[in-house]
């Protein structure tokens, strides 16, 4: 996309005589472009009655889970007797098993704090607005820093032995790699061979978080040892 | 038909006076009227009078975003009434669960309710933002919906992880000090925070109380706030976003 | 909701609902039945079953402990065991007026309220004062050792004296 023109700015008090832009949006940035004819049909009852089945669907769901599955209620709670293995909500044994492998301050604290700020910045960093398919147009170069990236990666964790951690990476690097030249393959490959560097690192993050969620879950017991999924009984 | 059907009933009550006055719109025979029921109701005039018909598919959004709204909702209701029988007292609070549990009709099934619909919510809330992500509908102009998206998500799991303390059983109570021990870790404002968030330096009655209104009016009403800006701006930015898609030929477009 | 054209073969005849107004209705009508049905479960669910509330019976000693006149009050229980020529009765201490606590003032032989100055003799009836109904007689009865039993969630005519 070449240079925009530029703006004039011209001072006054009345806000119809001179358009004020708001918001630009450049074209190269946009994700979706709006042709020439789109349907449209009335809200209602079109979208309306689909949300009103969502509702009845989502309280049905619920209502069958609800008769089948009871939720857990131990003994009473006592200050003085740790149950071992003592265990956070679900979403939160991500992290409790990355504080086997970190102090409190790296696993509790900077991590989540990284991750959130990471989210926030999603939208307002450049390389998700302008990032390609990771392989489009990408020489040697590319491979190279990626494997060095990887690799440096799988180092640190594998200095702490966070094996939950340098698995997924490794994984994730392999399909990356494979992605490469995948425009002339199946409709799967040219899926994966789509992929921006942004996506890649969000499906990294992803698979990460539902491993360690899912090994803190049903793979941890007394003393946060490792046992298999059948030898104890999960609490949700 | 005879004159006492049901049909007919129900066309005599729309036609006198008192429901004219509630309301003001005739039935849904003509687009004029399916505007109105739109446009006239409090609740529903947050959507367009009309919507792209690309938007209405399950596969342009799997529905992930109404699916986390209706865990709300459910929530809501099953919380309030379960608000009924829950004193947020020691020892009481567990006796209270045992009797929702064996004593009340129902209890059992409203409490099941509530916990598995907090599961979904918090799964879901994860899959919408994946789902979000993977189209890029945090592009312009919807970033700033992103980050009340993040913001949304924070409130969820502390939904979640202050109700997980209130039937005060050994689960609850050992599941939220590993939490707040985790939170003791942070430096300067760690300690601090945890006091404040415990009303005392161990997990106690008070730290019941305060994650009950927590849970209950402090967290909901934040939740409420956010979503009514989330759902605006997704109607203020065009709608619902979609897979990208593809430019016209017209232009180059990513 | 938007009319499709019908065949020639399925015209329905005017006034008669075709096969989308009969689906639509049966829709309808099990949303409306789920929410009658879900309204009776929320009540159901908020009536309680178990009550955890003090009993409401309480001994009162033996029939012989009340000759003719006696009257004692029972502070927890609220009420006052009285004896008289024909038996042992019981009243309930509760003003019939805004619900204020009694007493007994036995110098004038009265029932007297302190709160808006109501008065009753010692059958309950209204002597004096804004109360609007007389003091309830409640049950007595006698106990498988022959000590007598008030119950105050039960009221007996007024008159009736339980002979031991």
């Amino acid at each position: 996309m070449s240079a925009l023109p530029p703006i004039d700015l011209v001072e006054t008090a009345d806000p119809i005589a001179t358009p004020r832009r708001v918001a630009l949006v450049r074209p190269d940035r946009r994700p979706s472009v709006r042709t020439t004819d789109e349907k449209y049909v009335m809200t209602f009852p079109n979208l309306i009655v689909r949300e009103v089945i969502l509702f009845q669907v989502v309280v049905i769901g619920l209502a069958v889970a609800a008769i089948l599955f009871d939720a857990p209620l131990e003994g009473i709670a006592n200050p003085l007797e740790t149950p071992n293995p003592a265990k956070a909500p679900w979403y939160f044994l991500g992290l409790q098993e990355l504080l086997h492998y970190f102090p409190p301050v790296v696993a509790g604290v900077l991590m989540p704090l990284l991750v959130v700020v990471a989210l926030v910045v999603i939208p307002y960093a450049r390389i998700n607005q302008t990032a390609g398919p990771l392989w489009a147009g990408a020489g040697p170069r590319r491979a190279l820093t990626l494997a060095a990236a990887g690799g440096a990666v799988i180092a640190l964790f594998g200095v702490f032995k966070c094996w939950p951690i340098v698995v997924p990476t490794a994984g994730t690097l392999v399909a990356m790699f494979a992605a490469r030249g995948g425009e002339n393959g199946g409709a799967f490959r040219r899926a994966l061979a789509k992929g921006t560097l942004p996506e890649w690192i969000m499906v990294w993050f992803a698979v990460v978080a539902t491993i360690l969620t899912i090994i803190g879950t049903f793979f941890r017991g007394p003393g946060w040892s490792f046992v298999w999924p059948w030898a104890q009984t999960v609490a949700f | 038909m005879t004159t006492l059907s049901l049909d007919s009933v129900f066309r005599r009550l729309r036609a006198t006076d008192a429901y004219r006055s509630i309301v003001r719109h005739g039935a849904s025979a003509t687009n004029r009227n399916r505007s109105l029921i739109v446009f006239e109701n409090l609740f529903l005039h947050v959507h367009p009078v009309k919507v792209r018909e690309k938007t209405l598919r399950f596969t342009h959004t799997y529905w992930l975003g109404g699916i986390a709204l209706a865990c709300a909702l459910i929530l809501t209701a099953t919380g309030v009434l379960l608000m009924f029988y829950y004193h947020p007292s020691v020892p009481q609070a567990y006796r209270d669960m045992r009797e929702l549990e064996f004593v009340v009709d129902n209890g059992l099934f409203l409490r099941n309710m509530h916990r598995w619909a907090a599961h979904l919510m918090v799964f879901a809330s994860f899959l919408h933002m994946m789902r979000v992500f993977f189209h890029r509908a945090y592009r312009p102009p919807r970033q700033f919906n992103w980050v009340v998206g993040v913001v949304l998500l924070l409130v969820t799991l502390l939904l979640s992880y202050t109700g997980y303390l209130l039937p005060w059983d050994q689960l609850a109570f050992w599941g939220v000090s590993v939490g707040t021990n985790m939170a003791k870790e942070a430096p300067l404002i760690g300690e601090k925070a945890r006091f404040l968030l415990l009303g005392g330096n161990i997990v106690s009655e008070n730290a019941l109380l305060r994650f009950y209104v927590l849970h209950c009016v402090v967290l909901p009403v934040a939740l409420l706030l956010l979503l009514s800006v989330h759902i605006w701006r997704v109607r203020k930015d065009g709608g619902v976003q979609g897979p990208p898609e593809k430019p016209s030929s017209r232009e180059e477009v990513r | 909701m938007p009319e499709k054209p019908h065949t020639a073969a399925e015209q329905p005849e005017e006034g008669q609902p075709d096969r989308r107004d009969f689906l639509s209705r049966i829709g309808l009508g099990a949303c409306a039945a789920a929410a009658v049905g879900s309204g009776l479960v929320t009540l159901d669910f908020l009536k309680p079953k178990v009550l955890f509330e003090p009993a409401t019976t309480f001994r009162a000693g033996s029939p012989s402990d009340y000759p003719d006149g006696t009257v004692r009050f029972n502070k927890e229980q609220k009420a006052y065991v009285v004896g008289s020529p024909g038996g042992v009765y019981a009243l309930s201490a509760v003003c019939t007026h805004l619900g204020c606590i009694t007493r007994f003032l036995s110098d004038q032989s009265v029932i007297a309220c302190p709160c808006h100055g109501s008065r009753f003799d010692l059958e309950g009836n209204v002597v004096e004062g804004p109360a609007p109904r007389p003091l309830p007689w409640l049950d007595v009865t006698l106990d498988s050792s022959g000590l007598l039993v008030v119950d105050t969630a039960i009221t007996v005519a007024h008159g009736k004296v339980f002979k031991a």
